[in-house]
């Protein structure tokens, strides 16, 4: 077993730079105006190279979520959570709820992307909205 | 649109597979029996014995994603007027496509995985498949990891939606158990009930253990021919009826089409495609075939294809059933959860089996029509096999 690592293809790069920093960027699409994740070298609506790097609000709402019981990584030790979230401007991500959990269904919930340390890294994580 | 023209071009003549269960109790003892390619040797061997062909008789070979494909051909000794890779389902269809276009007469399609003895990781760090499928590894750094997980994202979505239960789920691998206790190459012979599946420990939560797949060692065979040709051999051919395919690849990696909708237009579009090539409709199928690496595909298969209303798979497999015993049989061997993870290779064979006749106490009565689907990462695809 081994810790998680961060999948760092080419385009990647920018965004892993700004969360670093705590704020995410994601490309936005210079023509259509949409926003795309994974970062990709074109825009899937009409295949514009151009892009600009943009600071996404971090405010989004839970689509689903698992909990692990089963052990996969040695930075990840069961039990903890993976969430899928609708981010307002569009795109869906994974990240991980930290903090108070919802009571019942978490979908639907909103929530705000925090940023943390782990494993020597500085990641994404999420927290309900107050 | 209606597509007819590749319904009934070509057959299957032969289907074989290695000894799963042999290979299981030899692989937990520490051996290798073979390797990937060794377990397709073995496997078309059995093939063309069940056909009453030669290797000589073939003229086209498809591999599986697990063999490489030169040396596979190398080692079965076969130069071949038409060759390619693909997985189960794509296997079959580009065989039905080069004999309907007359670039070869009988096709070889194989396929060996030594996953078990070889330990292969679907999780994890290092995990097999992220080279084609992003979202594979993708979401590692939130420890979201594993096509259970994928699947279990899913799931639940689709659970707190339509409100099925756990306990409905848990049909899935109850009847499978059932069907795998009553075909004697199964891995699994002890049937299990709801209360067991409930009392079983989870993997990703809502997934339990009895929802993944087995992972086992093995290699399975089909052979393919024009329809004419198919006529002059003795064995039992089983026509293909109709073949259907729809991906969705947009958004993938992040799961959209998951998490939108779980595939269901893409099951409706091949629906429709595969249906109309073959001029049945779901009432008509007998026994249905279903891609399992989880048993969630079974529930979403059922609503995709128009078995049951939308929103009501659960209620469809508690009260129709989909075993041989009640309601509509699902898997009859016992699928990738208790028969035999072959990736969709063994469910061609079972489906062979269910229209020639030949499945002895888990045989289903009449078996006209047998509807395969699958719906790997969003590739959905359907191949209707019939008398």
């Amino acid at each position: 077993m081994a810790n998680s690592k961060i999948v760092m293809g080419k385009d990647d790069v920018p965004m892993w730079e700004s969360i670093e920093r705590g704020a995410m960027e994601l490309q936005k699409c210079c023509t259509c105006g949409a926003f795309r994740y994974p970062p990709a070298p074109v825009c899937p609506n009409d295949l514009d190279e151009k892009s600009e790097w943009t600071k996404v609000s971090g405010k989004g709402t839970i689509l689903s979520w698992v909990v692990f019981h089963k052990k996969y990584f040695d930075d990840h030790v069961p039990l903890y959570n993976s969430v899928a979230i609708e981010l307002e401007e569009g795109p869906f991500i994974v990240s991980q709820l930290q903090g108070a959990e919802p009571e019942g269904s978490w979908i639907g919930k909103s929530v705000e992307l925090i940023y943390g340390e782990h494993a020597g890294r500085i990641q994404h994580f999420a927290k309900l909205s107050a | 649109m209606t597509t007819s023209s590749l319904s009934k071009v070509a057959s299957v003549v032969g289907v074989g597979h290695t000894d799963y269960r042999g290979d299981w109790a030899r692989v937990r003892a520490g051996e290798k029996p073979y390797d990937s390619v060794g377990y397709a040797a073995m496997a078309l061997k059995a093939a063309l014995a069940d056909a009453g062909l030669e290797l000589s008789d073939i003229d086209g070979l498809i591999v599986g994603p697990t063999t490489p494909y030169d040396r596979m051909g190398e080692v079965l000794g076969l130069d071949v007027k038409w060759g390619g890779q693909g997985d189960a389902m794509l296997s079959v269809i580009q065989a039905v496509m080069a004999i309907n276009a007359g670039l070869c007469e009988t096709v070889a399609c194989v396929y060996g995985n030594n996953q078990r003895s070889a330990a292969v990781n679907y999780g994890g760090d290092n995990a097999v498949g992220g080279g084609n499928f992003l979202s594979y590894i993708y979401h590692a750094p939130w420890g979201f990891t594993s096509q259970g997980a994928l699947y279990a994202m899913m799931f639940r979505r689709y659970m707190e939606e339509s409100g099925l239960t756990s306990a409905e789920l848990a049909e899935v691998s109850v009847a499978q158990r059932l069907h795998s206790s009553m075909t004697p190459h199964a891995l699994m012979q002890k049937r299990i009930t709801v209360e067991d599946y409930l009392a079983s420990n989870f993997v990703c939560e809502p997934l339990h253990l009895y929802d993944y797949c087995l992972v086992n060692d093995g290699g399975v065979a089909f052979i393919i021919t024009s329809a004419e040709r198919a006529k002059t051999m003795k064995g039992k051919a089983v026509p293909i009826h109709g073949v259907g395919r729809y991906d969705l690849n947009r958004g993938a990696t992040s799961m959209i089409p998951r998490l939108t909708n779980f595939y269901l237009p893409a099951q409706q579009k091949v629906a429709e495609q595969v249906f109309n090539m073959a001029g049945v409709g779901p009432e008509d199928i007998d026994c249905l075939q279903i891609y399992d690496s989880f048993s969630c595909h079974i529930p979403l298969a059922l609503e995709g294809y128009g078995y049951c209303k939308l929103g009501e798979a659960g209620k469809f497999m508690r009260e129709t059933g989909i075993s041989v015993e009640k309601g509509l049989p699902v898997n009859t061997a016992g699928g990738h959860l208790s028969e035999s993870y072959m990736q969709g290779w063994a469910h061609q064979v079972e489906a062979v089996r269910q229209v020639r006749g030949e499945c002895g106490a888990r045989q289903v009565p009449d078996c006209n029509f047998v509807h395969y689907s699958s719906d790997v990462a969003g590739k959905a695809v359907s191949i209707l096999y019939g008398r």
